[in-house]
């Protein structure tokens, strides 16, 4: 019997966890799943981090993604770089103690601040050609140099 | 003399045109046999027929008599100047010599049975002969081969710096009877004593009055001159040789066009050797029949030898044609170090004829034909003698090296073969090498032989035909102390 | 002592000679021997030949191909390589020219290949009843010698030599060599040699067959090659490190029959089975010589030359095998408009046109002109006169001038090359006057090397003192010497007035003088002159004009004016350049406020003053019609497209005409409606590889005595003196790196070049 109280205890703190009706399908179709847990910390860019051990391995962590970030409205348009380095490692299990208890040592090479992927942009990087141009075209001179 | 090396080839002209001649000769044979001085056509014939052999006249050649030397300062005992020259009977009624006229001076030449003396042993009457075709406006000239380079080889240059007015005289005797208004002496460059002298004779001669304008009074203008070479054996081929006396570089020019077409400057010109030319006059002086008197039919006359190598006493002397070789080495020579028994082989005819080994040299006799039934030839008849203890191997690995420098690398079997030749050869020296080479550095000298514009890939190729004929078992032998050396060390 | 002309007219009767086996194979001469043939066999089958031709050459006439190397018939006979060894049977019993039977002549030295030794057929000529073993035992024993001896020194670097798949040794190695080598000694090897920035050398790889050493003295007459050593090391070279400087020198690279001698520029580029080769016509000079353009992937390989015995023969010069990766730069890929700043920038070709449009509203048909330049084809210069004539505008010239007085360009005989280029072969004087044939034509140059060579032809020249690589009769270079050999007081008239079968060769630069009437006319009469004591018949022509740009012939045909004096006079406001880059007119001759449009395919003099460039096709890149300076059409043909968004010129000019406000659309859509145009105004324009005869010089002297000029005092300079003023003349050249290096190579020496380390 009690099990089943649970199960219901943990439907409904799912369906109301998220902010009432509006939360809760804005939750559902942005990451569509409803779980909960307990949360763990918040980034700098407002990136939320939960934990759930009921899960099993792999799914016991998760983030939900803040919805703007560096000017960029990210509400459906979301990426996984978004997460900063130091909750990466805690996301991904490489470490089970999260930065809000275990601050990173600041490194250079980190970036003080995110940088979207651009693949799949105008911006994304392409190496330059190693073919030699078959055609040299003729650039005209800027107006003043001739 | 590089033109030497046509020699065996043109015997076997002459022999196999002789082979097939009885149906050409038929007729003509009876007037041969009949008489010998008779027209410059029995003359001919007479090279082209087998018909005496049979009943040789004349079976002793040699010694000459003194009498019968036509160098008689070939050693330098007396003064080679004009004064010394007049009283050894040159220039003797040279003006009677011209006035007789073309005919009669061809036809002398035609009659002794002259052949050239630079080795090809081309009939001197004929070649000579060629010149007298109707002009077409350009002058004639003869050009008298003295680049004497042959290995072996040192009879011009005895005549050039003892009796210089022989070959002046012969000069003027032949450029008539070929109607030459000039000679040109190319004289090999390391003969600057020989080139000194001649050039002093000449001068006496123009002096004198012998050469230049009106010539000995005979109303015949003619000039010599002498051009130095400057030391490239191969400038002792007619054409390369006439190349250079043009300034370009000396290397054989095709034929056709002959020289006596196209020779120097463009203009029929006849190449002879130095001995041919100063032979010349005392054939004239003498008659055609004296001097046919000596030597075998078809073999004529008497020749410069040059004995060199393992003799007690090397020498140039004047000898009968057809002397035994035998002969002419113990009589002049002091005979081979150490003995007869002692001797390994003879080069016959310098450098570029085939070896014959000892027991073809007891009874062969030195003249063209009996040497070319020995397989080789009698070229210039500068007799290399080697005695047992010469390493004949590195003997011939040398000559080659010699046609190596000396090829003018125009044709391809001659430059790229003699060079390969060469390196074969010296690892022949060592026995570095398989005995299925032999047969294979064979091949190569065949496939050079006759395949080149001139005849130096000739030359190069016979030494080493005449060791493999001879002396292979030599070279096998050396091959597998080789081998067995080399499995010893291992 | 090439040329010997006392030995040569001494032996022009001799049946055997070197000099005439060359000239009896491919120099023309009026008088030819053709009785008494003699009969020969080859392998059996009966061939009538003339005396004195060769064994080959009567191998080749029954269709038998004798291998060789040295031997090329445009070259003296060596006989050096010896890979044309031939067996011979004779029959038993002939006369030879000594009048001896062959079996007792031993001074006609075919002994060695009548007893048994073969001959070579390259230099041997045939007698009566020869019968030639092509394929004997003995024939193929003696290729394969020699081919053993060819491969003996010969570097087994095929997988990376330029030559690979166009080599005679590969070829006939595998042909007639044998299958395995016997060769274990050590290889010779040879230093490279640098003779300048086109010719790349790998000497190892020479088998000594001195073809480059004949054409460097004999077609080029340039004695920079040469043979140094001897025997196994004997080496081609230049005798002491220098370049080997001829207009000619490329073409010893495809006379090489080994790839000792390469092109530096195609150096590992490309491989002859992955090229296409196109059959085309070369623009950079007047001689439109034929030549083969070799395309790999879109983009022009190398140039060839290609065989036409009336034009170029198999050679060409320097500037047309080298002067193809100026294509490839400089070029013009996209349309262009100046912005508001004066900028010009990339746009596409609807608002080019549209641009084109604009500006062309108000402005009316006398305010429009053209000039067309030096490459332009004949199809474009016939569209871009129909769409102004249809605007109501005449003002169509050329860059290059001709005097208008007299007869100017109305009679067509007047501005030809009309003797034609092989007709030099056929002439005994020749009067060049002004011009520099050596640079401005130099295969017009290598025929009149030809027959001086062979024919003993005497020229005479008026004008600088130039080397023209064969020596001439310097009249002297001022203007009086005109005057004097028209009114016939100079000394050589008298030798003019000996001549058979004189020609006088006018350089179109002396034309372009302010006094250009006055030299034409008093050059007419020289001509006429020269024609009328000569008592030649009445085909024969004396007067010839020698261009120095491939379009002037076309466009003088369809009507352009030569000269850009009208338009300097009458300021346009809108002016189409089509290809005009030498730089006649200027902004500074035109109002401020004029439009002008480029049309061209390279970014030189005319795209830098336009307002609207339209993006054209080079030669190599259309189908265009060219006329050379003989008159004779010829077409190239499309090798590869156009770089991006250029289009064939023709095609543009209908695009434009088709534009709302200009409105005249030409009434052609296809290349054959074009030429059907073309046909309309000069039928001989589409008459391929036909010269269209044009004989009235004498109607044009009379018109020509009318010219009221007198002649000015300045000596007579052609503007290419040196070889240094020979590579660099068009858009395309001047764009080639090739040509700069070359250029500073003749002018630094060939070792202020640098060259990659490697090759």
């Amino acid at each position: 019997m009690g099990e089943y109280v649970n199960l219901v205890r943990r439907a409904f703190g799912q369906i109301t966890g998220h902010g009432g009706i509006r939360g809760f399908l804005l939750q559902l179709f942005r990451a569509n799943d409803v779980k909960t847990g307990a949360l763990i910390g918040i980034d700098k860019y407002g990136n939320k981090y939960y934990e759930d051990n009921r899960y099993f391995f792999g799914r016991h962590r998760w983030v939900i993604y803040t919805t703007e970030m560096n000017g960029k409205r990210t509400v459906w348009d979301v990426d996984g770089s978004m997460v900063p380095a130091e909750w990466h490692r805690w996301l991904h299990c490489m470490t089970d103690d999260p930065p809000t208890t275990h601050p990173p040592e600041p490194k250079k090479f980190l970036a003080k601040v995110h940088q979207f992927n651009m693949s799949g942009t105008s911006g994304c990087y392409v190496p330059y050609s190693t073919t030699a141009k078959k055609i040299h075209e003729w650039v005209p001179p800027k107006v003043g140099q001739q | 003399m590089l033109s030497c090396v046509g020699c065996p080839v043109l015997s076997r002209v002459l022999s196999s045109g002789a082979s097939r001649v009885p149906a050409v000769a038929a007729s003509r044979v009876p007037a041969a046999s009949t008489s010998l001085n008779a027209g410059s056509s029995v003359a001919l014939v007479r090279y082209n027929t087998t018909a005496q052999q049979e009943k040789p006249k004349k079976t002793k050649f040699g010694p000459l008599a003194d009498q019968d030397r036509i160098f008689t300062n070939l050693y330098g005992r007396h003064d080679w100047r004009l004064k010394g020259a007049l009283s050894r009977g040159d220039w003797y009624k040279t003006k009677e010599i011209l006035e007789k006229g073309v005919d009669w001076i061809l036809n002398e030449i035609k009659v002794s049975g002259l052949r050239g003396r630079g080795g090809a042993g081309f009939p001197t009457g004929m070649k000579w002969g060629f010149m007298n075709k109707p002009s077409d406006g350009r002058p004639k000239y003869l050009v008298v081969n003295a680049d004497e380079g042959e290995p072996g080889t040192c009879k011009d240059r005895e005549i050039m710096r003892h009796d210089p007015h022989k070959l002046v005289e012969g000069c003027l005797v032949a450029g008539r009877a070929m109607g030459a208004r000039a000679a040109y002496i190319y004289i090999r460059g390391e003969f600057y004593n020989e080139s000194s002298n001649l050039q002093v004779a000449i001068n006496e001669a123009y002096g004198a009055g012998l050469i230049g304008k009106n010539a000995c009074g005979s109303g015949y203008d003619f000039d010599v001159f002498v051009m130095r070479g400057a030391g490239a054996y191969i400038c002792g081929e007619e054409t390369a040789l006439i190349e250079s006396i043009e300034g370009k570089q000396g290397k054989p020019r095709l034929k056709p066009p002959f020289p006596a077409d196209v020779g120097v400057f463009g203009c029929p010109t006849t190449v002879a050797n130095v001995e041919t030319v100063s032979v010349a006059p005392t054939i004239c002086r003498r008659g055609g029949t004296w001097f046919a008197s000596f030597g075998r039919e078809r073999n004529s006359g008497t020749k410069l030898f040059n004995i060199s190598g393992h003799v007690n006493n090397p020498c140039t002397v004047e000898e009968e044609m057809s002397i035994p070789i035998k002969e002419l080495i113990e009589r002049h020579a002091g005979g081979v170090r150490g003995g007869w028994d002692n001797l390994l082989c003879v080069i016959p005819g310098g450098s570029s004829t085939p070896l014959i080994p000892r027991h073809v040299c007891d009874d062969v006799m030195m003249d063209f034909d009996a040497l070319i039934q020995a397989q080789t030839g009698l070229g210039t008849a500068a007799l290399i003698v080697m005695d047992k203890s010469t390493d004949v191997i590195r003997a011939i690995a040398r000559l080659i090296e010699f046609y190596k420098h000396e090829s003018c690398g125009q044709c391809t079997p001659c430059r790229e073969g003699v060079d390969w030749m060469n390196k074969m050869m010296w690892r022949f020296v060592k026995g570095d090498a398989r005995a299925a080479e032999i047969d294979m550095i064979w091949e190569l000298s065949k496939q050079i032989e006759g395949h080149t514009i001139c005849a130096l890939g000739d030359g190069a190729a016979w030494p080493v035909q005449g060791l493999i004929r001879h002396f292979r078992p030599i070279m096998e032998s050396r091959i597998a102390d080789f081998q067995q050396k080399q499995q010893a060390r291992a | 002592m090439l040329r010997l002309p006392a030995v040569g007219r001494a032996l022009a009767g001799a049946a055997h000679s070197k000099g005439c086996l060359t000239a009896s194979s491919n120099v023309r001469t009026s008088v030819r021997a053709s009785s008494n043939l003699v009969e020969v066999f080859v392998d059996g089958k009966p061939v009538m030949v003339e005396p004195g031709t060769t064994v080959l050459q009567a191998c080749e006439k029954v269709g038998v191909q004798i291998p060789r190397f040295c031997y090329h018939e445009r070259l003296s006979v060596a006989g050096n390589c010896r890979m044309c060894l031939l067996e011979i049977e004779r029959a038993p019993k002939v006369m030879c020219s000594h009048n001896y039977s062959t079996l007792d002549c031993s001074s006609c030295r075919p002994w060695k290949g009548i007893f048994g030794h073969p001959v070579a057929a390259c230099a041997m000529p045939v007698m009566k009843g020869w019968n030639i073993l092509t394929n004997s035992e003995k024939t193929r024993k003696a290729r394969e010698g020699v081919m053993e001896f060819l491969l003996a020194n010969h570097p087994l670097d095929c997988p990376i030599c330029d030559q690979g798949g166009e080599c005679d040794l590969q070829d006939q190695s595998m042909m007639f060599g044998s299958d395995r080598s016997r060769f274990t000694e050590g290889k010779r090897a040879v230093e490279d040699k640098n003779i300048g920035p086109l010719i790349k050398t790998i000497m190892t790889r020479c088998i000594q067959c001195t073809r480059c050493v004949r054409f460097a003295s004999e077609i080029a007459g340039v004695e920079d090659l040469g043979t140094t050593g001897r025997g196994n090391s004997m080496q081609i070279g230049t005798y002491v490190e220098k370049m080997f400087m001829s207009e000619l020198s490329g073409n010893v690279i495809d006379v090489c029959p080994v790839g000792a001698l390469t092109s530096k520029p195609y150096a590992f580029t490309s491989r002859p089975w992955e090229t296409r080769k196109t059959e085309s016509i070369d623009v950079l000079d007047a001689v439109g010589s034929n030549i083969v353009v070799s395309t790999r992937g879109g983009e022009v390989m190398r140039i060839l030359p290609r065989l036409n015995e009336d034009v170029n023969e198999e050679w060409i010069s320097d500037k047309t095998r080298f002067a193809y990766d100026g294509l490839k730069r400089q070029r013009l890929t996209q349309p262009m408009v100046k912005d508001a700043s004066g900028q010009l920038v990339p746009t596409n070709w609807e608002d080019a046109l549209m641009r084109i449009a604009a500006m062309l509203q108000g402005v009316k048909g006398s305010e429009i002109a053209a000039i067309a330049g030096g490459m332009v084809d004949a199809e474009s210069l016939i569209a871009l006169k129909d769409m102004l004539n249809k605007l109501d505008s005449e003002a169509l010239c050329t860059e290059e001038l001709f005097p208008m007085a007299g007869a100017g360009t109305d009679l067509r005989s007047n501005y030809l090359l009309n003797t034609r280029i092989a007709g030099i072969e056929e002439c005994d004087l020749l009067l060049l006057i002004g011009t520099n044939p050596r640079y401005e034509a130099p295969l017009f140059n290598a025929r009149v090397r030809k027959s001086w060579l062979h024919n003993e032809l005497q020229v005479a020249l008026v004008g600088h003192d130039v080397d023209l690589s064969y020596s001439y009769n310097h009249l002297g270079d001022s203007t009086q010497v005109l005057k004097d050999l028209a009114t016939g007081k100079h000394p050589y008239c008298q030798v003019l007035a000996q001549a058979k079968r004189p020609v006088v060769v006018v350089g179109s630069s002396c034309l372009q003088r302010a006094d250009g009437a006055a030299i034409l006319s008093a050059v007419s009469t020289i001509a006429q002159n020269a024609r009328v004591s000569s008592g030649v018949e009445e085909g024969w022509k004396v007067l010839n004009v020698l261009h120095r740009v491939a379009s002037q012939v076309a466009a003088l045909d369809v009507g352009y004016k030569p000269g850009v004096e009208a338009i300097r006079k009458n300021p346009p406001k809108m002016l189409f350049l089509l290809g005009a880059d030498a730089g006649c007119i200027t902004r500074a001759d035109l109002p401020k406020d004029s439009f002008i449009i480029y049309q061209g395919h390279h970014g030189d003099v005319g795209a830098l003053m336009a307002d609207v460039i339209l993006p054209g096709a080079a030669y190599t890149e259309k189908n265009g019609t060219y006329v050379n300076t003989e008159g004779r059409a010829q077409q190239t043909r499309v090798a590869v497209t156009p770089p991006g968004m250029a289009r064939e010129d023709w095609k543009i000019i209908r695009a434009v005409s088709e534009t709302p406000h200009v409105g005249v659309t030409l009434p052609y859509d296809t290349l054959e409606e074009v030429r059907d145009r073309l046909a309309e105004v000069a039928p001989n324009l589409v008459r391929y590889d036909d010269v269209e005869e044009a004989n009235y010089f004498k109607q044009a002297n009379e018109l020509s005595q009318a010219v009221n000029q007198s002649l000015l005092a300045d000596p007579l300079v052609p503007p290419q003196l040196s070889v240094k003023d020979f590579y660099m003349t068009d858009p395309i050249s001047r764009a080639s790196q090739t040509m700069a290096k070359c250029v500073k190579a003749v002018t630094e020496g060939a070792e202020a070049v640098e060259e990659p380390a490697i090759c």
